[in-house]
C-alpha cells in the first residue's frame, strides 16, 4: 500500500510494517511485526490462529460516529468498509471467518471536548465484531493516553505502551479523518 | 417514474453489518421489499425460488463471489433480466470490465453514500419516487 513504512529492526529481528490511518495490512510472515500509534483512532488486530495469518487496520470514523445506534450513517459505512478490507485480506490469505479472533486498541480521549470521538470509535468496533461473530480476545480502549501498539500477526502477540499526550505525534493528538472520495469518484466511464 | 416501494431487492454480502447498512440505505431511499443473502450460492437459490427486480451484490464472498453470481443470473432464463448492481471495494477497472462483459447494469464503490447508491440505482431504473 502507498506510504507504508517498511524497516528492519535488528533488536527484534523482525520486519516492521507501520500501519497508518486509513491503511490495513495482512501477513503470514512470522518475522513481521505491525506497528501503529493511536489516539482516538482504533486499530483492530484480527487473525486466524490455525491458518497462521493475521492483520491490522487503523481507522477513524469520519465524524462522531453512530456505532451505538447503528443507524447506517456515513461514519458507520466507512468503519464497516475499513473492517471489511482487513477481513477480506485475511480470507484471501487462507483465513476462515469462523476461526477469526480480534484484539482492539485505541479510542482514547486525548483532549477535552464535549464529544468523545474515541468512545464512538471503540463502540463501533466492538459492535461490529460482536455482530459479525468475531470474538474479542483482548482489548485496551479508552483512557486519556495515546498508545504505541506492536502486533505479531502470526502468533497474535501484542505489545502496548501508553504514551503521554504531550509526547504523542501531532497526527495522533488531533487526527483528521481521511477524506472520502465523492461517491462517484474513480468511476470508470463504462455506462 | 418507478416507485422504489414497488421494486423488490435482494442484498448479497457476506458481512452482516454491511447487509444491514445497505438495507438501511435502501429504506432511506424508499425501498420496502428487501431480502438478504450471505453469499452468491444462497442468493441464486433465493432468486430462483422468488425472483427480485434488483440485486445489489458484493464482489468478495465465500462459496460464490459476485461475478459468479452475475454470470449465473444471466444464464438462468427466468431471472436473466434481473437488474444487477455490483458493489466494489474500489474502482477496480478489470473487475468492472469483466462485470460489464457479463451484463452488470451498474456498480457502486464502497464506502458509498445513500445519495451515491440512489444515483446508481436511478441510472438503471430512472428517477425513483
Amino acid at each position: 500500500m502507498i506510504g507504508r513504512d517498511y524497516s528492519h529492526d535488528d533488536e527484534l529481528r523482525a520486519t516492521k510494517v507501520h500501519v497508518t490511518q486509513g491503511e490495513s495490512h495482512v501477513s503470514t510472515d512470522p518475522n513481521v511485526v505491525m506497528t501503529t500509534v493511536l489516539g482516538s483512532c482504533i486499530a483492530a488486530c484480527i487473525r486466524d490462529p490455525q491458518a497462521g495469518v493475521g492483520g491490522m487496520n487503523h481507522f477513524l470514523l469520519p465524524d462522531a460516529g453512530d456505532g451505538r445506534s447503528g443507524s447506517g450513517g456515513d461514519a458507520v459505512r466507512y468503519g464497516a468498509y475499513a473492517m471489511e478490507l482487513l477481513i477480506n485480506g485475511l480470507l484471501k490469505k487462507g483465513a476462515r471467518r469462523e476461526r477469526l479472533e480480534a484484539k482492539i486498541f485505541g479510542g482514547g480521549k486525548l483532549f477535552d471536548s464535549l464529544s468523545d470521538v474515541g468512545a464512538s470509535n471503540a463502540a463501533f468496533a466492538e459492535r461490529f465484531l460482536r455482530d459479525e461473530g468475531i470474538p474479542i480476545v483482548s482489548s485496551s480502549v479508552g483512557g486519556v493516553s495515546a498508545r504505541r501498539v506492536e502486533f505479531w500477526p502470526v502468533t497474535g502477540r501484542v505489545r502496548q505502551r501508553l504514551v503521554a499526550v504531550d509526547n504523542a505525534p501531532q497526527e495522533v493528538r488531533r487526527p483528521a479523518p481521511i477524506p472520502q472520495p465523492a461517491s462517484n469518484a474513480g468511476d470508470l466511464e463504462l455506462f | 417514474m418507478p416507485q422504489a416501494s414497488s421494486i423488490s431487492v435482494l442484498v448479497v454480502d457476506d458481512q452482516l453489518t454491511m447487509r444491514a447498512l445497505i438495507r438501511n440505505a435502501l429504506q432511506q431511499i424508499g425501498f420496502k421489499d428487501i431480502r438478504e443473502a450471505p453469499d452468491g450460492e444462497e442468493a441464486l437459490k433465493n432468486l430462483l425460488a422468488k425472483p427480485a427486480n434488483l440485486v445489489i451484490s458484493d464482489f468478495n464472498m465465500p462459496k460464490m463471489d459476485g461475478l459468479a453470481l452475475l454470470r449465473a443470473v444471466r444464464s438462468h432464463p427466468p431471472i436473466r433480466q434481473t437488474a444487477f448492481v455490483m458493489l466494489t471495494g474500489r474502482a477496480d477497472r478489470e473487475l468492472v470490465q469483466r462485470a460489464v462483459q457479463f451484463g452488470v447494469n451498474n456498480y457502486c464503490v464502497k464506502p458509498f453514500t445513500v445519495q451515491g447508491l440512489r444515483d446508481k440505482i436511478e441510472q438503471v431504473f430512472g428517477q425513483l419516487t
